[in-house]
């Protein structure tokens, strides 16, 4: 069964390029984000998709990561030349990349994957856990009508409330909160040690965003994989339609390894194997057999 | 820069691996699929196979190692949604495919046969992540009769791929060349492992993987060069193949042709690169076409 999420075609937007890196800065503890010149990819590229980085002329690391679009840049005259990408510095890739200044370069291909669908919603619920937030400023502000993605760009009536649930571990990890507030963000955080916002689970703030505003509504959700399930549970238990972006381990982004999968139900009862990068990484949360 | 391997004959020496270039339809916008010298789609089996668990690959120092498992959906499928558009292709399409018994191989082979569009068959007798899968290329009688009653099953070009795990190669590429491949491909992926020692587990979901990238590129070399010497058959080098002098490195090693595999994930347009940059590499050993370097490799000592 085709997920009614599917992408029409693979990578069809696809180019690959060696991007220059034009800044890349410290937003909280460990994370960073970068700023990468590539007109193309910038102005075809929609919220939830993604691009595969990689270092330029090296074997080790020797896989491309798959990054989300944090957000695009706009050049004086409105157009698209640049990528915001925000990462969590934790291994091989991401320390060397906190390492690189501007001017340097990092190889680059996407946009890719199906992203997050353009369907108008009232009041659209963002719900992130750990690095999880970075699909979610691009989607919020093209839902508040403030910002316009993809080529030709998608248009749609805006939402009235577009709301932030962010959790994360401590309050000094958390990135890029006033890039959200100051695009009209509603933002409720959530920390495990409660430095910041609500002390506990970032389920539990959802919940009392589901309460205080009972209208139409969609979640729509990325981070830790149990974090996922809890909110797609809580989402099934409410009757609220939910999306989530997966995060599934990935080799190349395009569809050619058959590393990404993740189980999908299908029509009869059972479920398959599916390329989250081809066929996701946004999923109606109620398809995933977790 | 045509090349012949035995009754295939193909427009240029750079082809793509098997497993490592999907069905080729997802690399439509990256890559221009007509210039390609062949296409290997992933292997098929006779039946769908969901594949093996995750994690199904983890990076290791400048490569790659996998268990996918041959995760496909199986012969039928693959003749009714993936050869219409692969047929539609200018370069050759060679179908990998991978049986459980001589019987499931010469079945396949022979309905393949009757497919349109189809340049040669691939004999996937090396697949690490299957139980079975490997049984063909790691004994030489079995290896031989196999390839003997698959050419008697069509009449398509055949190339037999082999595992670099075995104690001597070169036997059984002899084994194979006499059961009358068309050409042998060198090599699928070298058996290995990861370990998270701290949660004290094997890494991949299937324990053991194969492993690919420009860390087997010697294992590989040392496969084309000794087979070379074994038989009069082509060769196809693949192994960790990822810039032009990886290329020029296998055919003067002995290689009629080459396959790109995991350099297709981290650098999607590779092939296009290379296909660019062969004339050049050519003419600066003065040969004027690509069988004037394959095995030119001097003897030292
Ligand atoms: C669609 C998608 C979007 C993504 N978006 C973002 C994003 O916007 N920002 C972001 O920061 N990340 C994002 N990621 C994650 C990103 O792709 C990388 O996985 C991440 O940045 C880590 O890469 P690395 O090379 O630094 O770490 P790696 O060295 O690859 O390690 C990653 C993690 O796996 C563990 N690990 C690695 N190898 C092993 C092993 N052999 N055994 C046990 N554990 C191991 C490490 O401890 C580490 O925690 C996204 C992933 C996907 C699939
Ligand atoms: C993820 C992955 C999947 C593969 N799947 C197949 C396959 O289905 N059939 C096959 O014959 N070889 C398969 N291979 C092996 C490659 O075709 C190739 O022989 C091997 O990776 C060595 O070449 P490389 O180092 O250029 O990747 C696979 C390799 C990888 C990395
Ligand atoms: S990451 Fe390779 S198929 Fe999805």
């Amino acid at each position: 069964m085709l997920s009614p999420l599917h992408a029409a075609h693979y990578a069809d937007a696809a180019v690959q390029q060696r991007a220059e890196i034009i800044e890349n800065v410290c937003l909280a503890r460990d994370t960073y984000r970068v700023r990468l010149r590539s007109p193309i990819i910038a102005r075809r590229i929609v919220p939830g998709q993604f691009l595969m980085l990689r270092l330029t002329d090296v074997n080790d690391p020797l896989i491309g990561r798959a990054f989300a679009l944090y957000d695009t840049v706009l050049d004086g005259n409105g157009e698209p030349t640049d990528l915001d990408i925000v990462y969590l510095a934790k291994g091989k890739l991401t320390a060397r990349m906190a390492e690189l200044t501007a001017g340097r370069f990092l190889d680059a291909w996407g946009p890719l994957g199906n992203g997050f669908p353009a369907d108008p919603i009232e009041h659209l619920i963002m719900v992130a856990g750990g690095i999880g937030q970075t699909p979610f400023l691009a989607l919020g502000a093209e839902f508040l009508g403030l910002r316009q993605y993809g080529c030709p760009p998608r248009k749609f009536p805006p939402s009235k409330r577009v709301t932030l649930c962010y959790g994360a571990r401590s309050a000094d990890m958390l990135a890029g909160v006033d890039d959200f507030q100051r695009m009209g963000i509603e933002v409720h955080i959530a920390t495990d040690d409660g430095g910041c916002g609500h002390h506990g689970l970032v389920t539990e703030v959802l919940q009392s965003v589901l309460d205080s505003h009972p209208g139409p509504h969609r979640i729509v959700c990325c981070g830790p994989e149990m974090m996922m399930e809890a909110v797609a549970e809580l989402a099934q238990r409410r009757g609220s339609p939910c999306q989530v972006s997966l995060e599934t381990p990935m080799a190349c982004g395009i569809g050619i390894c058959f590393t990404c999968v993740a189980k999908i139900k299908d029509a009869d009862g059972g479920w398959d194997y599916k390329r989250t990068c081809v066929e996701g990484p946004v999923f109606d949360a109620a398809s995933i057999q977790w | 820069m045509q090349v012949q391997l035995g009754r295939l004959c193909l427009p240029n020496p750079i082809l793509v691996a098997s497993g490592t270039f999907g069905y080729a339809r997802e690399m439509e916008h990256l890559v221009d699929l007509h210039r390609l010298g062949g296409i290997l789609p992933k292997t098929v089996t006779q039946l769908p196979r969901p594949g093996n668990a995750p994690w199904r690959t983890v990076e290791t120092a400048a490569g790659l190692l996998n268990s996918i498992g041959l995760d496909n959906d199986g012969l039928d499928a693959f003749i009714a949604h993936h050869l219409p558009y692969l047929r539609g292709l200018t370069a050759p399409i060679i179908v990998s495919i991978a049986g459980r018994t001589p019987a499931e191989f010469v079945e396949m082979a022979a309905e393949l046969d009757r497919a349109a569009g189809v340049a040669g068959l691939e004999l996937n007798i090396s697949c690490p992540n299957v139980t079975g899968g490997v049984d063909y290329g790691t004994d030489a009688t079995s290896c031989r009769k196999l390839i003997e009653s698959v050419r008697q099953a069509t009449q398509l070009p055949l190339l037999a791929k082999l595992t670099p795990n075995v104690t001597r190669i070169a036997d059984i590429a002899r084994a194979a060349s006499d059961g009358g491949a068309d050409a042998i491909s060198l090599i699928n992926t070298v058996l290995g492992m990861a370990v998270d020692w701290r949660r004290r587990r094997p890494v991949l979901g299937n324990v053991m993987g194969g492993l690919s990238g420009p860390a087997i590129k010697p294992i590989a070399l040392r496969c084309v060069y000794q087979v070379a010497r074994a038989v009069t058959t082509p060769l196809v080098g693949i192994g960790g193949i990822a810039t032009i002098d990886d290329v020029m490195e296998f055919l003067v090693a002995g290689a009629s042709a080459v396959q790109i595999g995991t350099a297709n994930y981290y650098d999607p347009a590779v092939t296009m690169r290379l296909l660019d940059e062969l004339p050049g590499a050519l003419q600066q050993l003065g040969a004027s076409s690509v069988q004037d370097v394959v095995g030119t490799i001097k003897r030292v000592g």
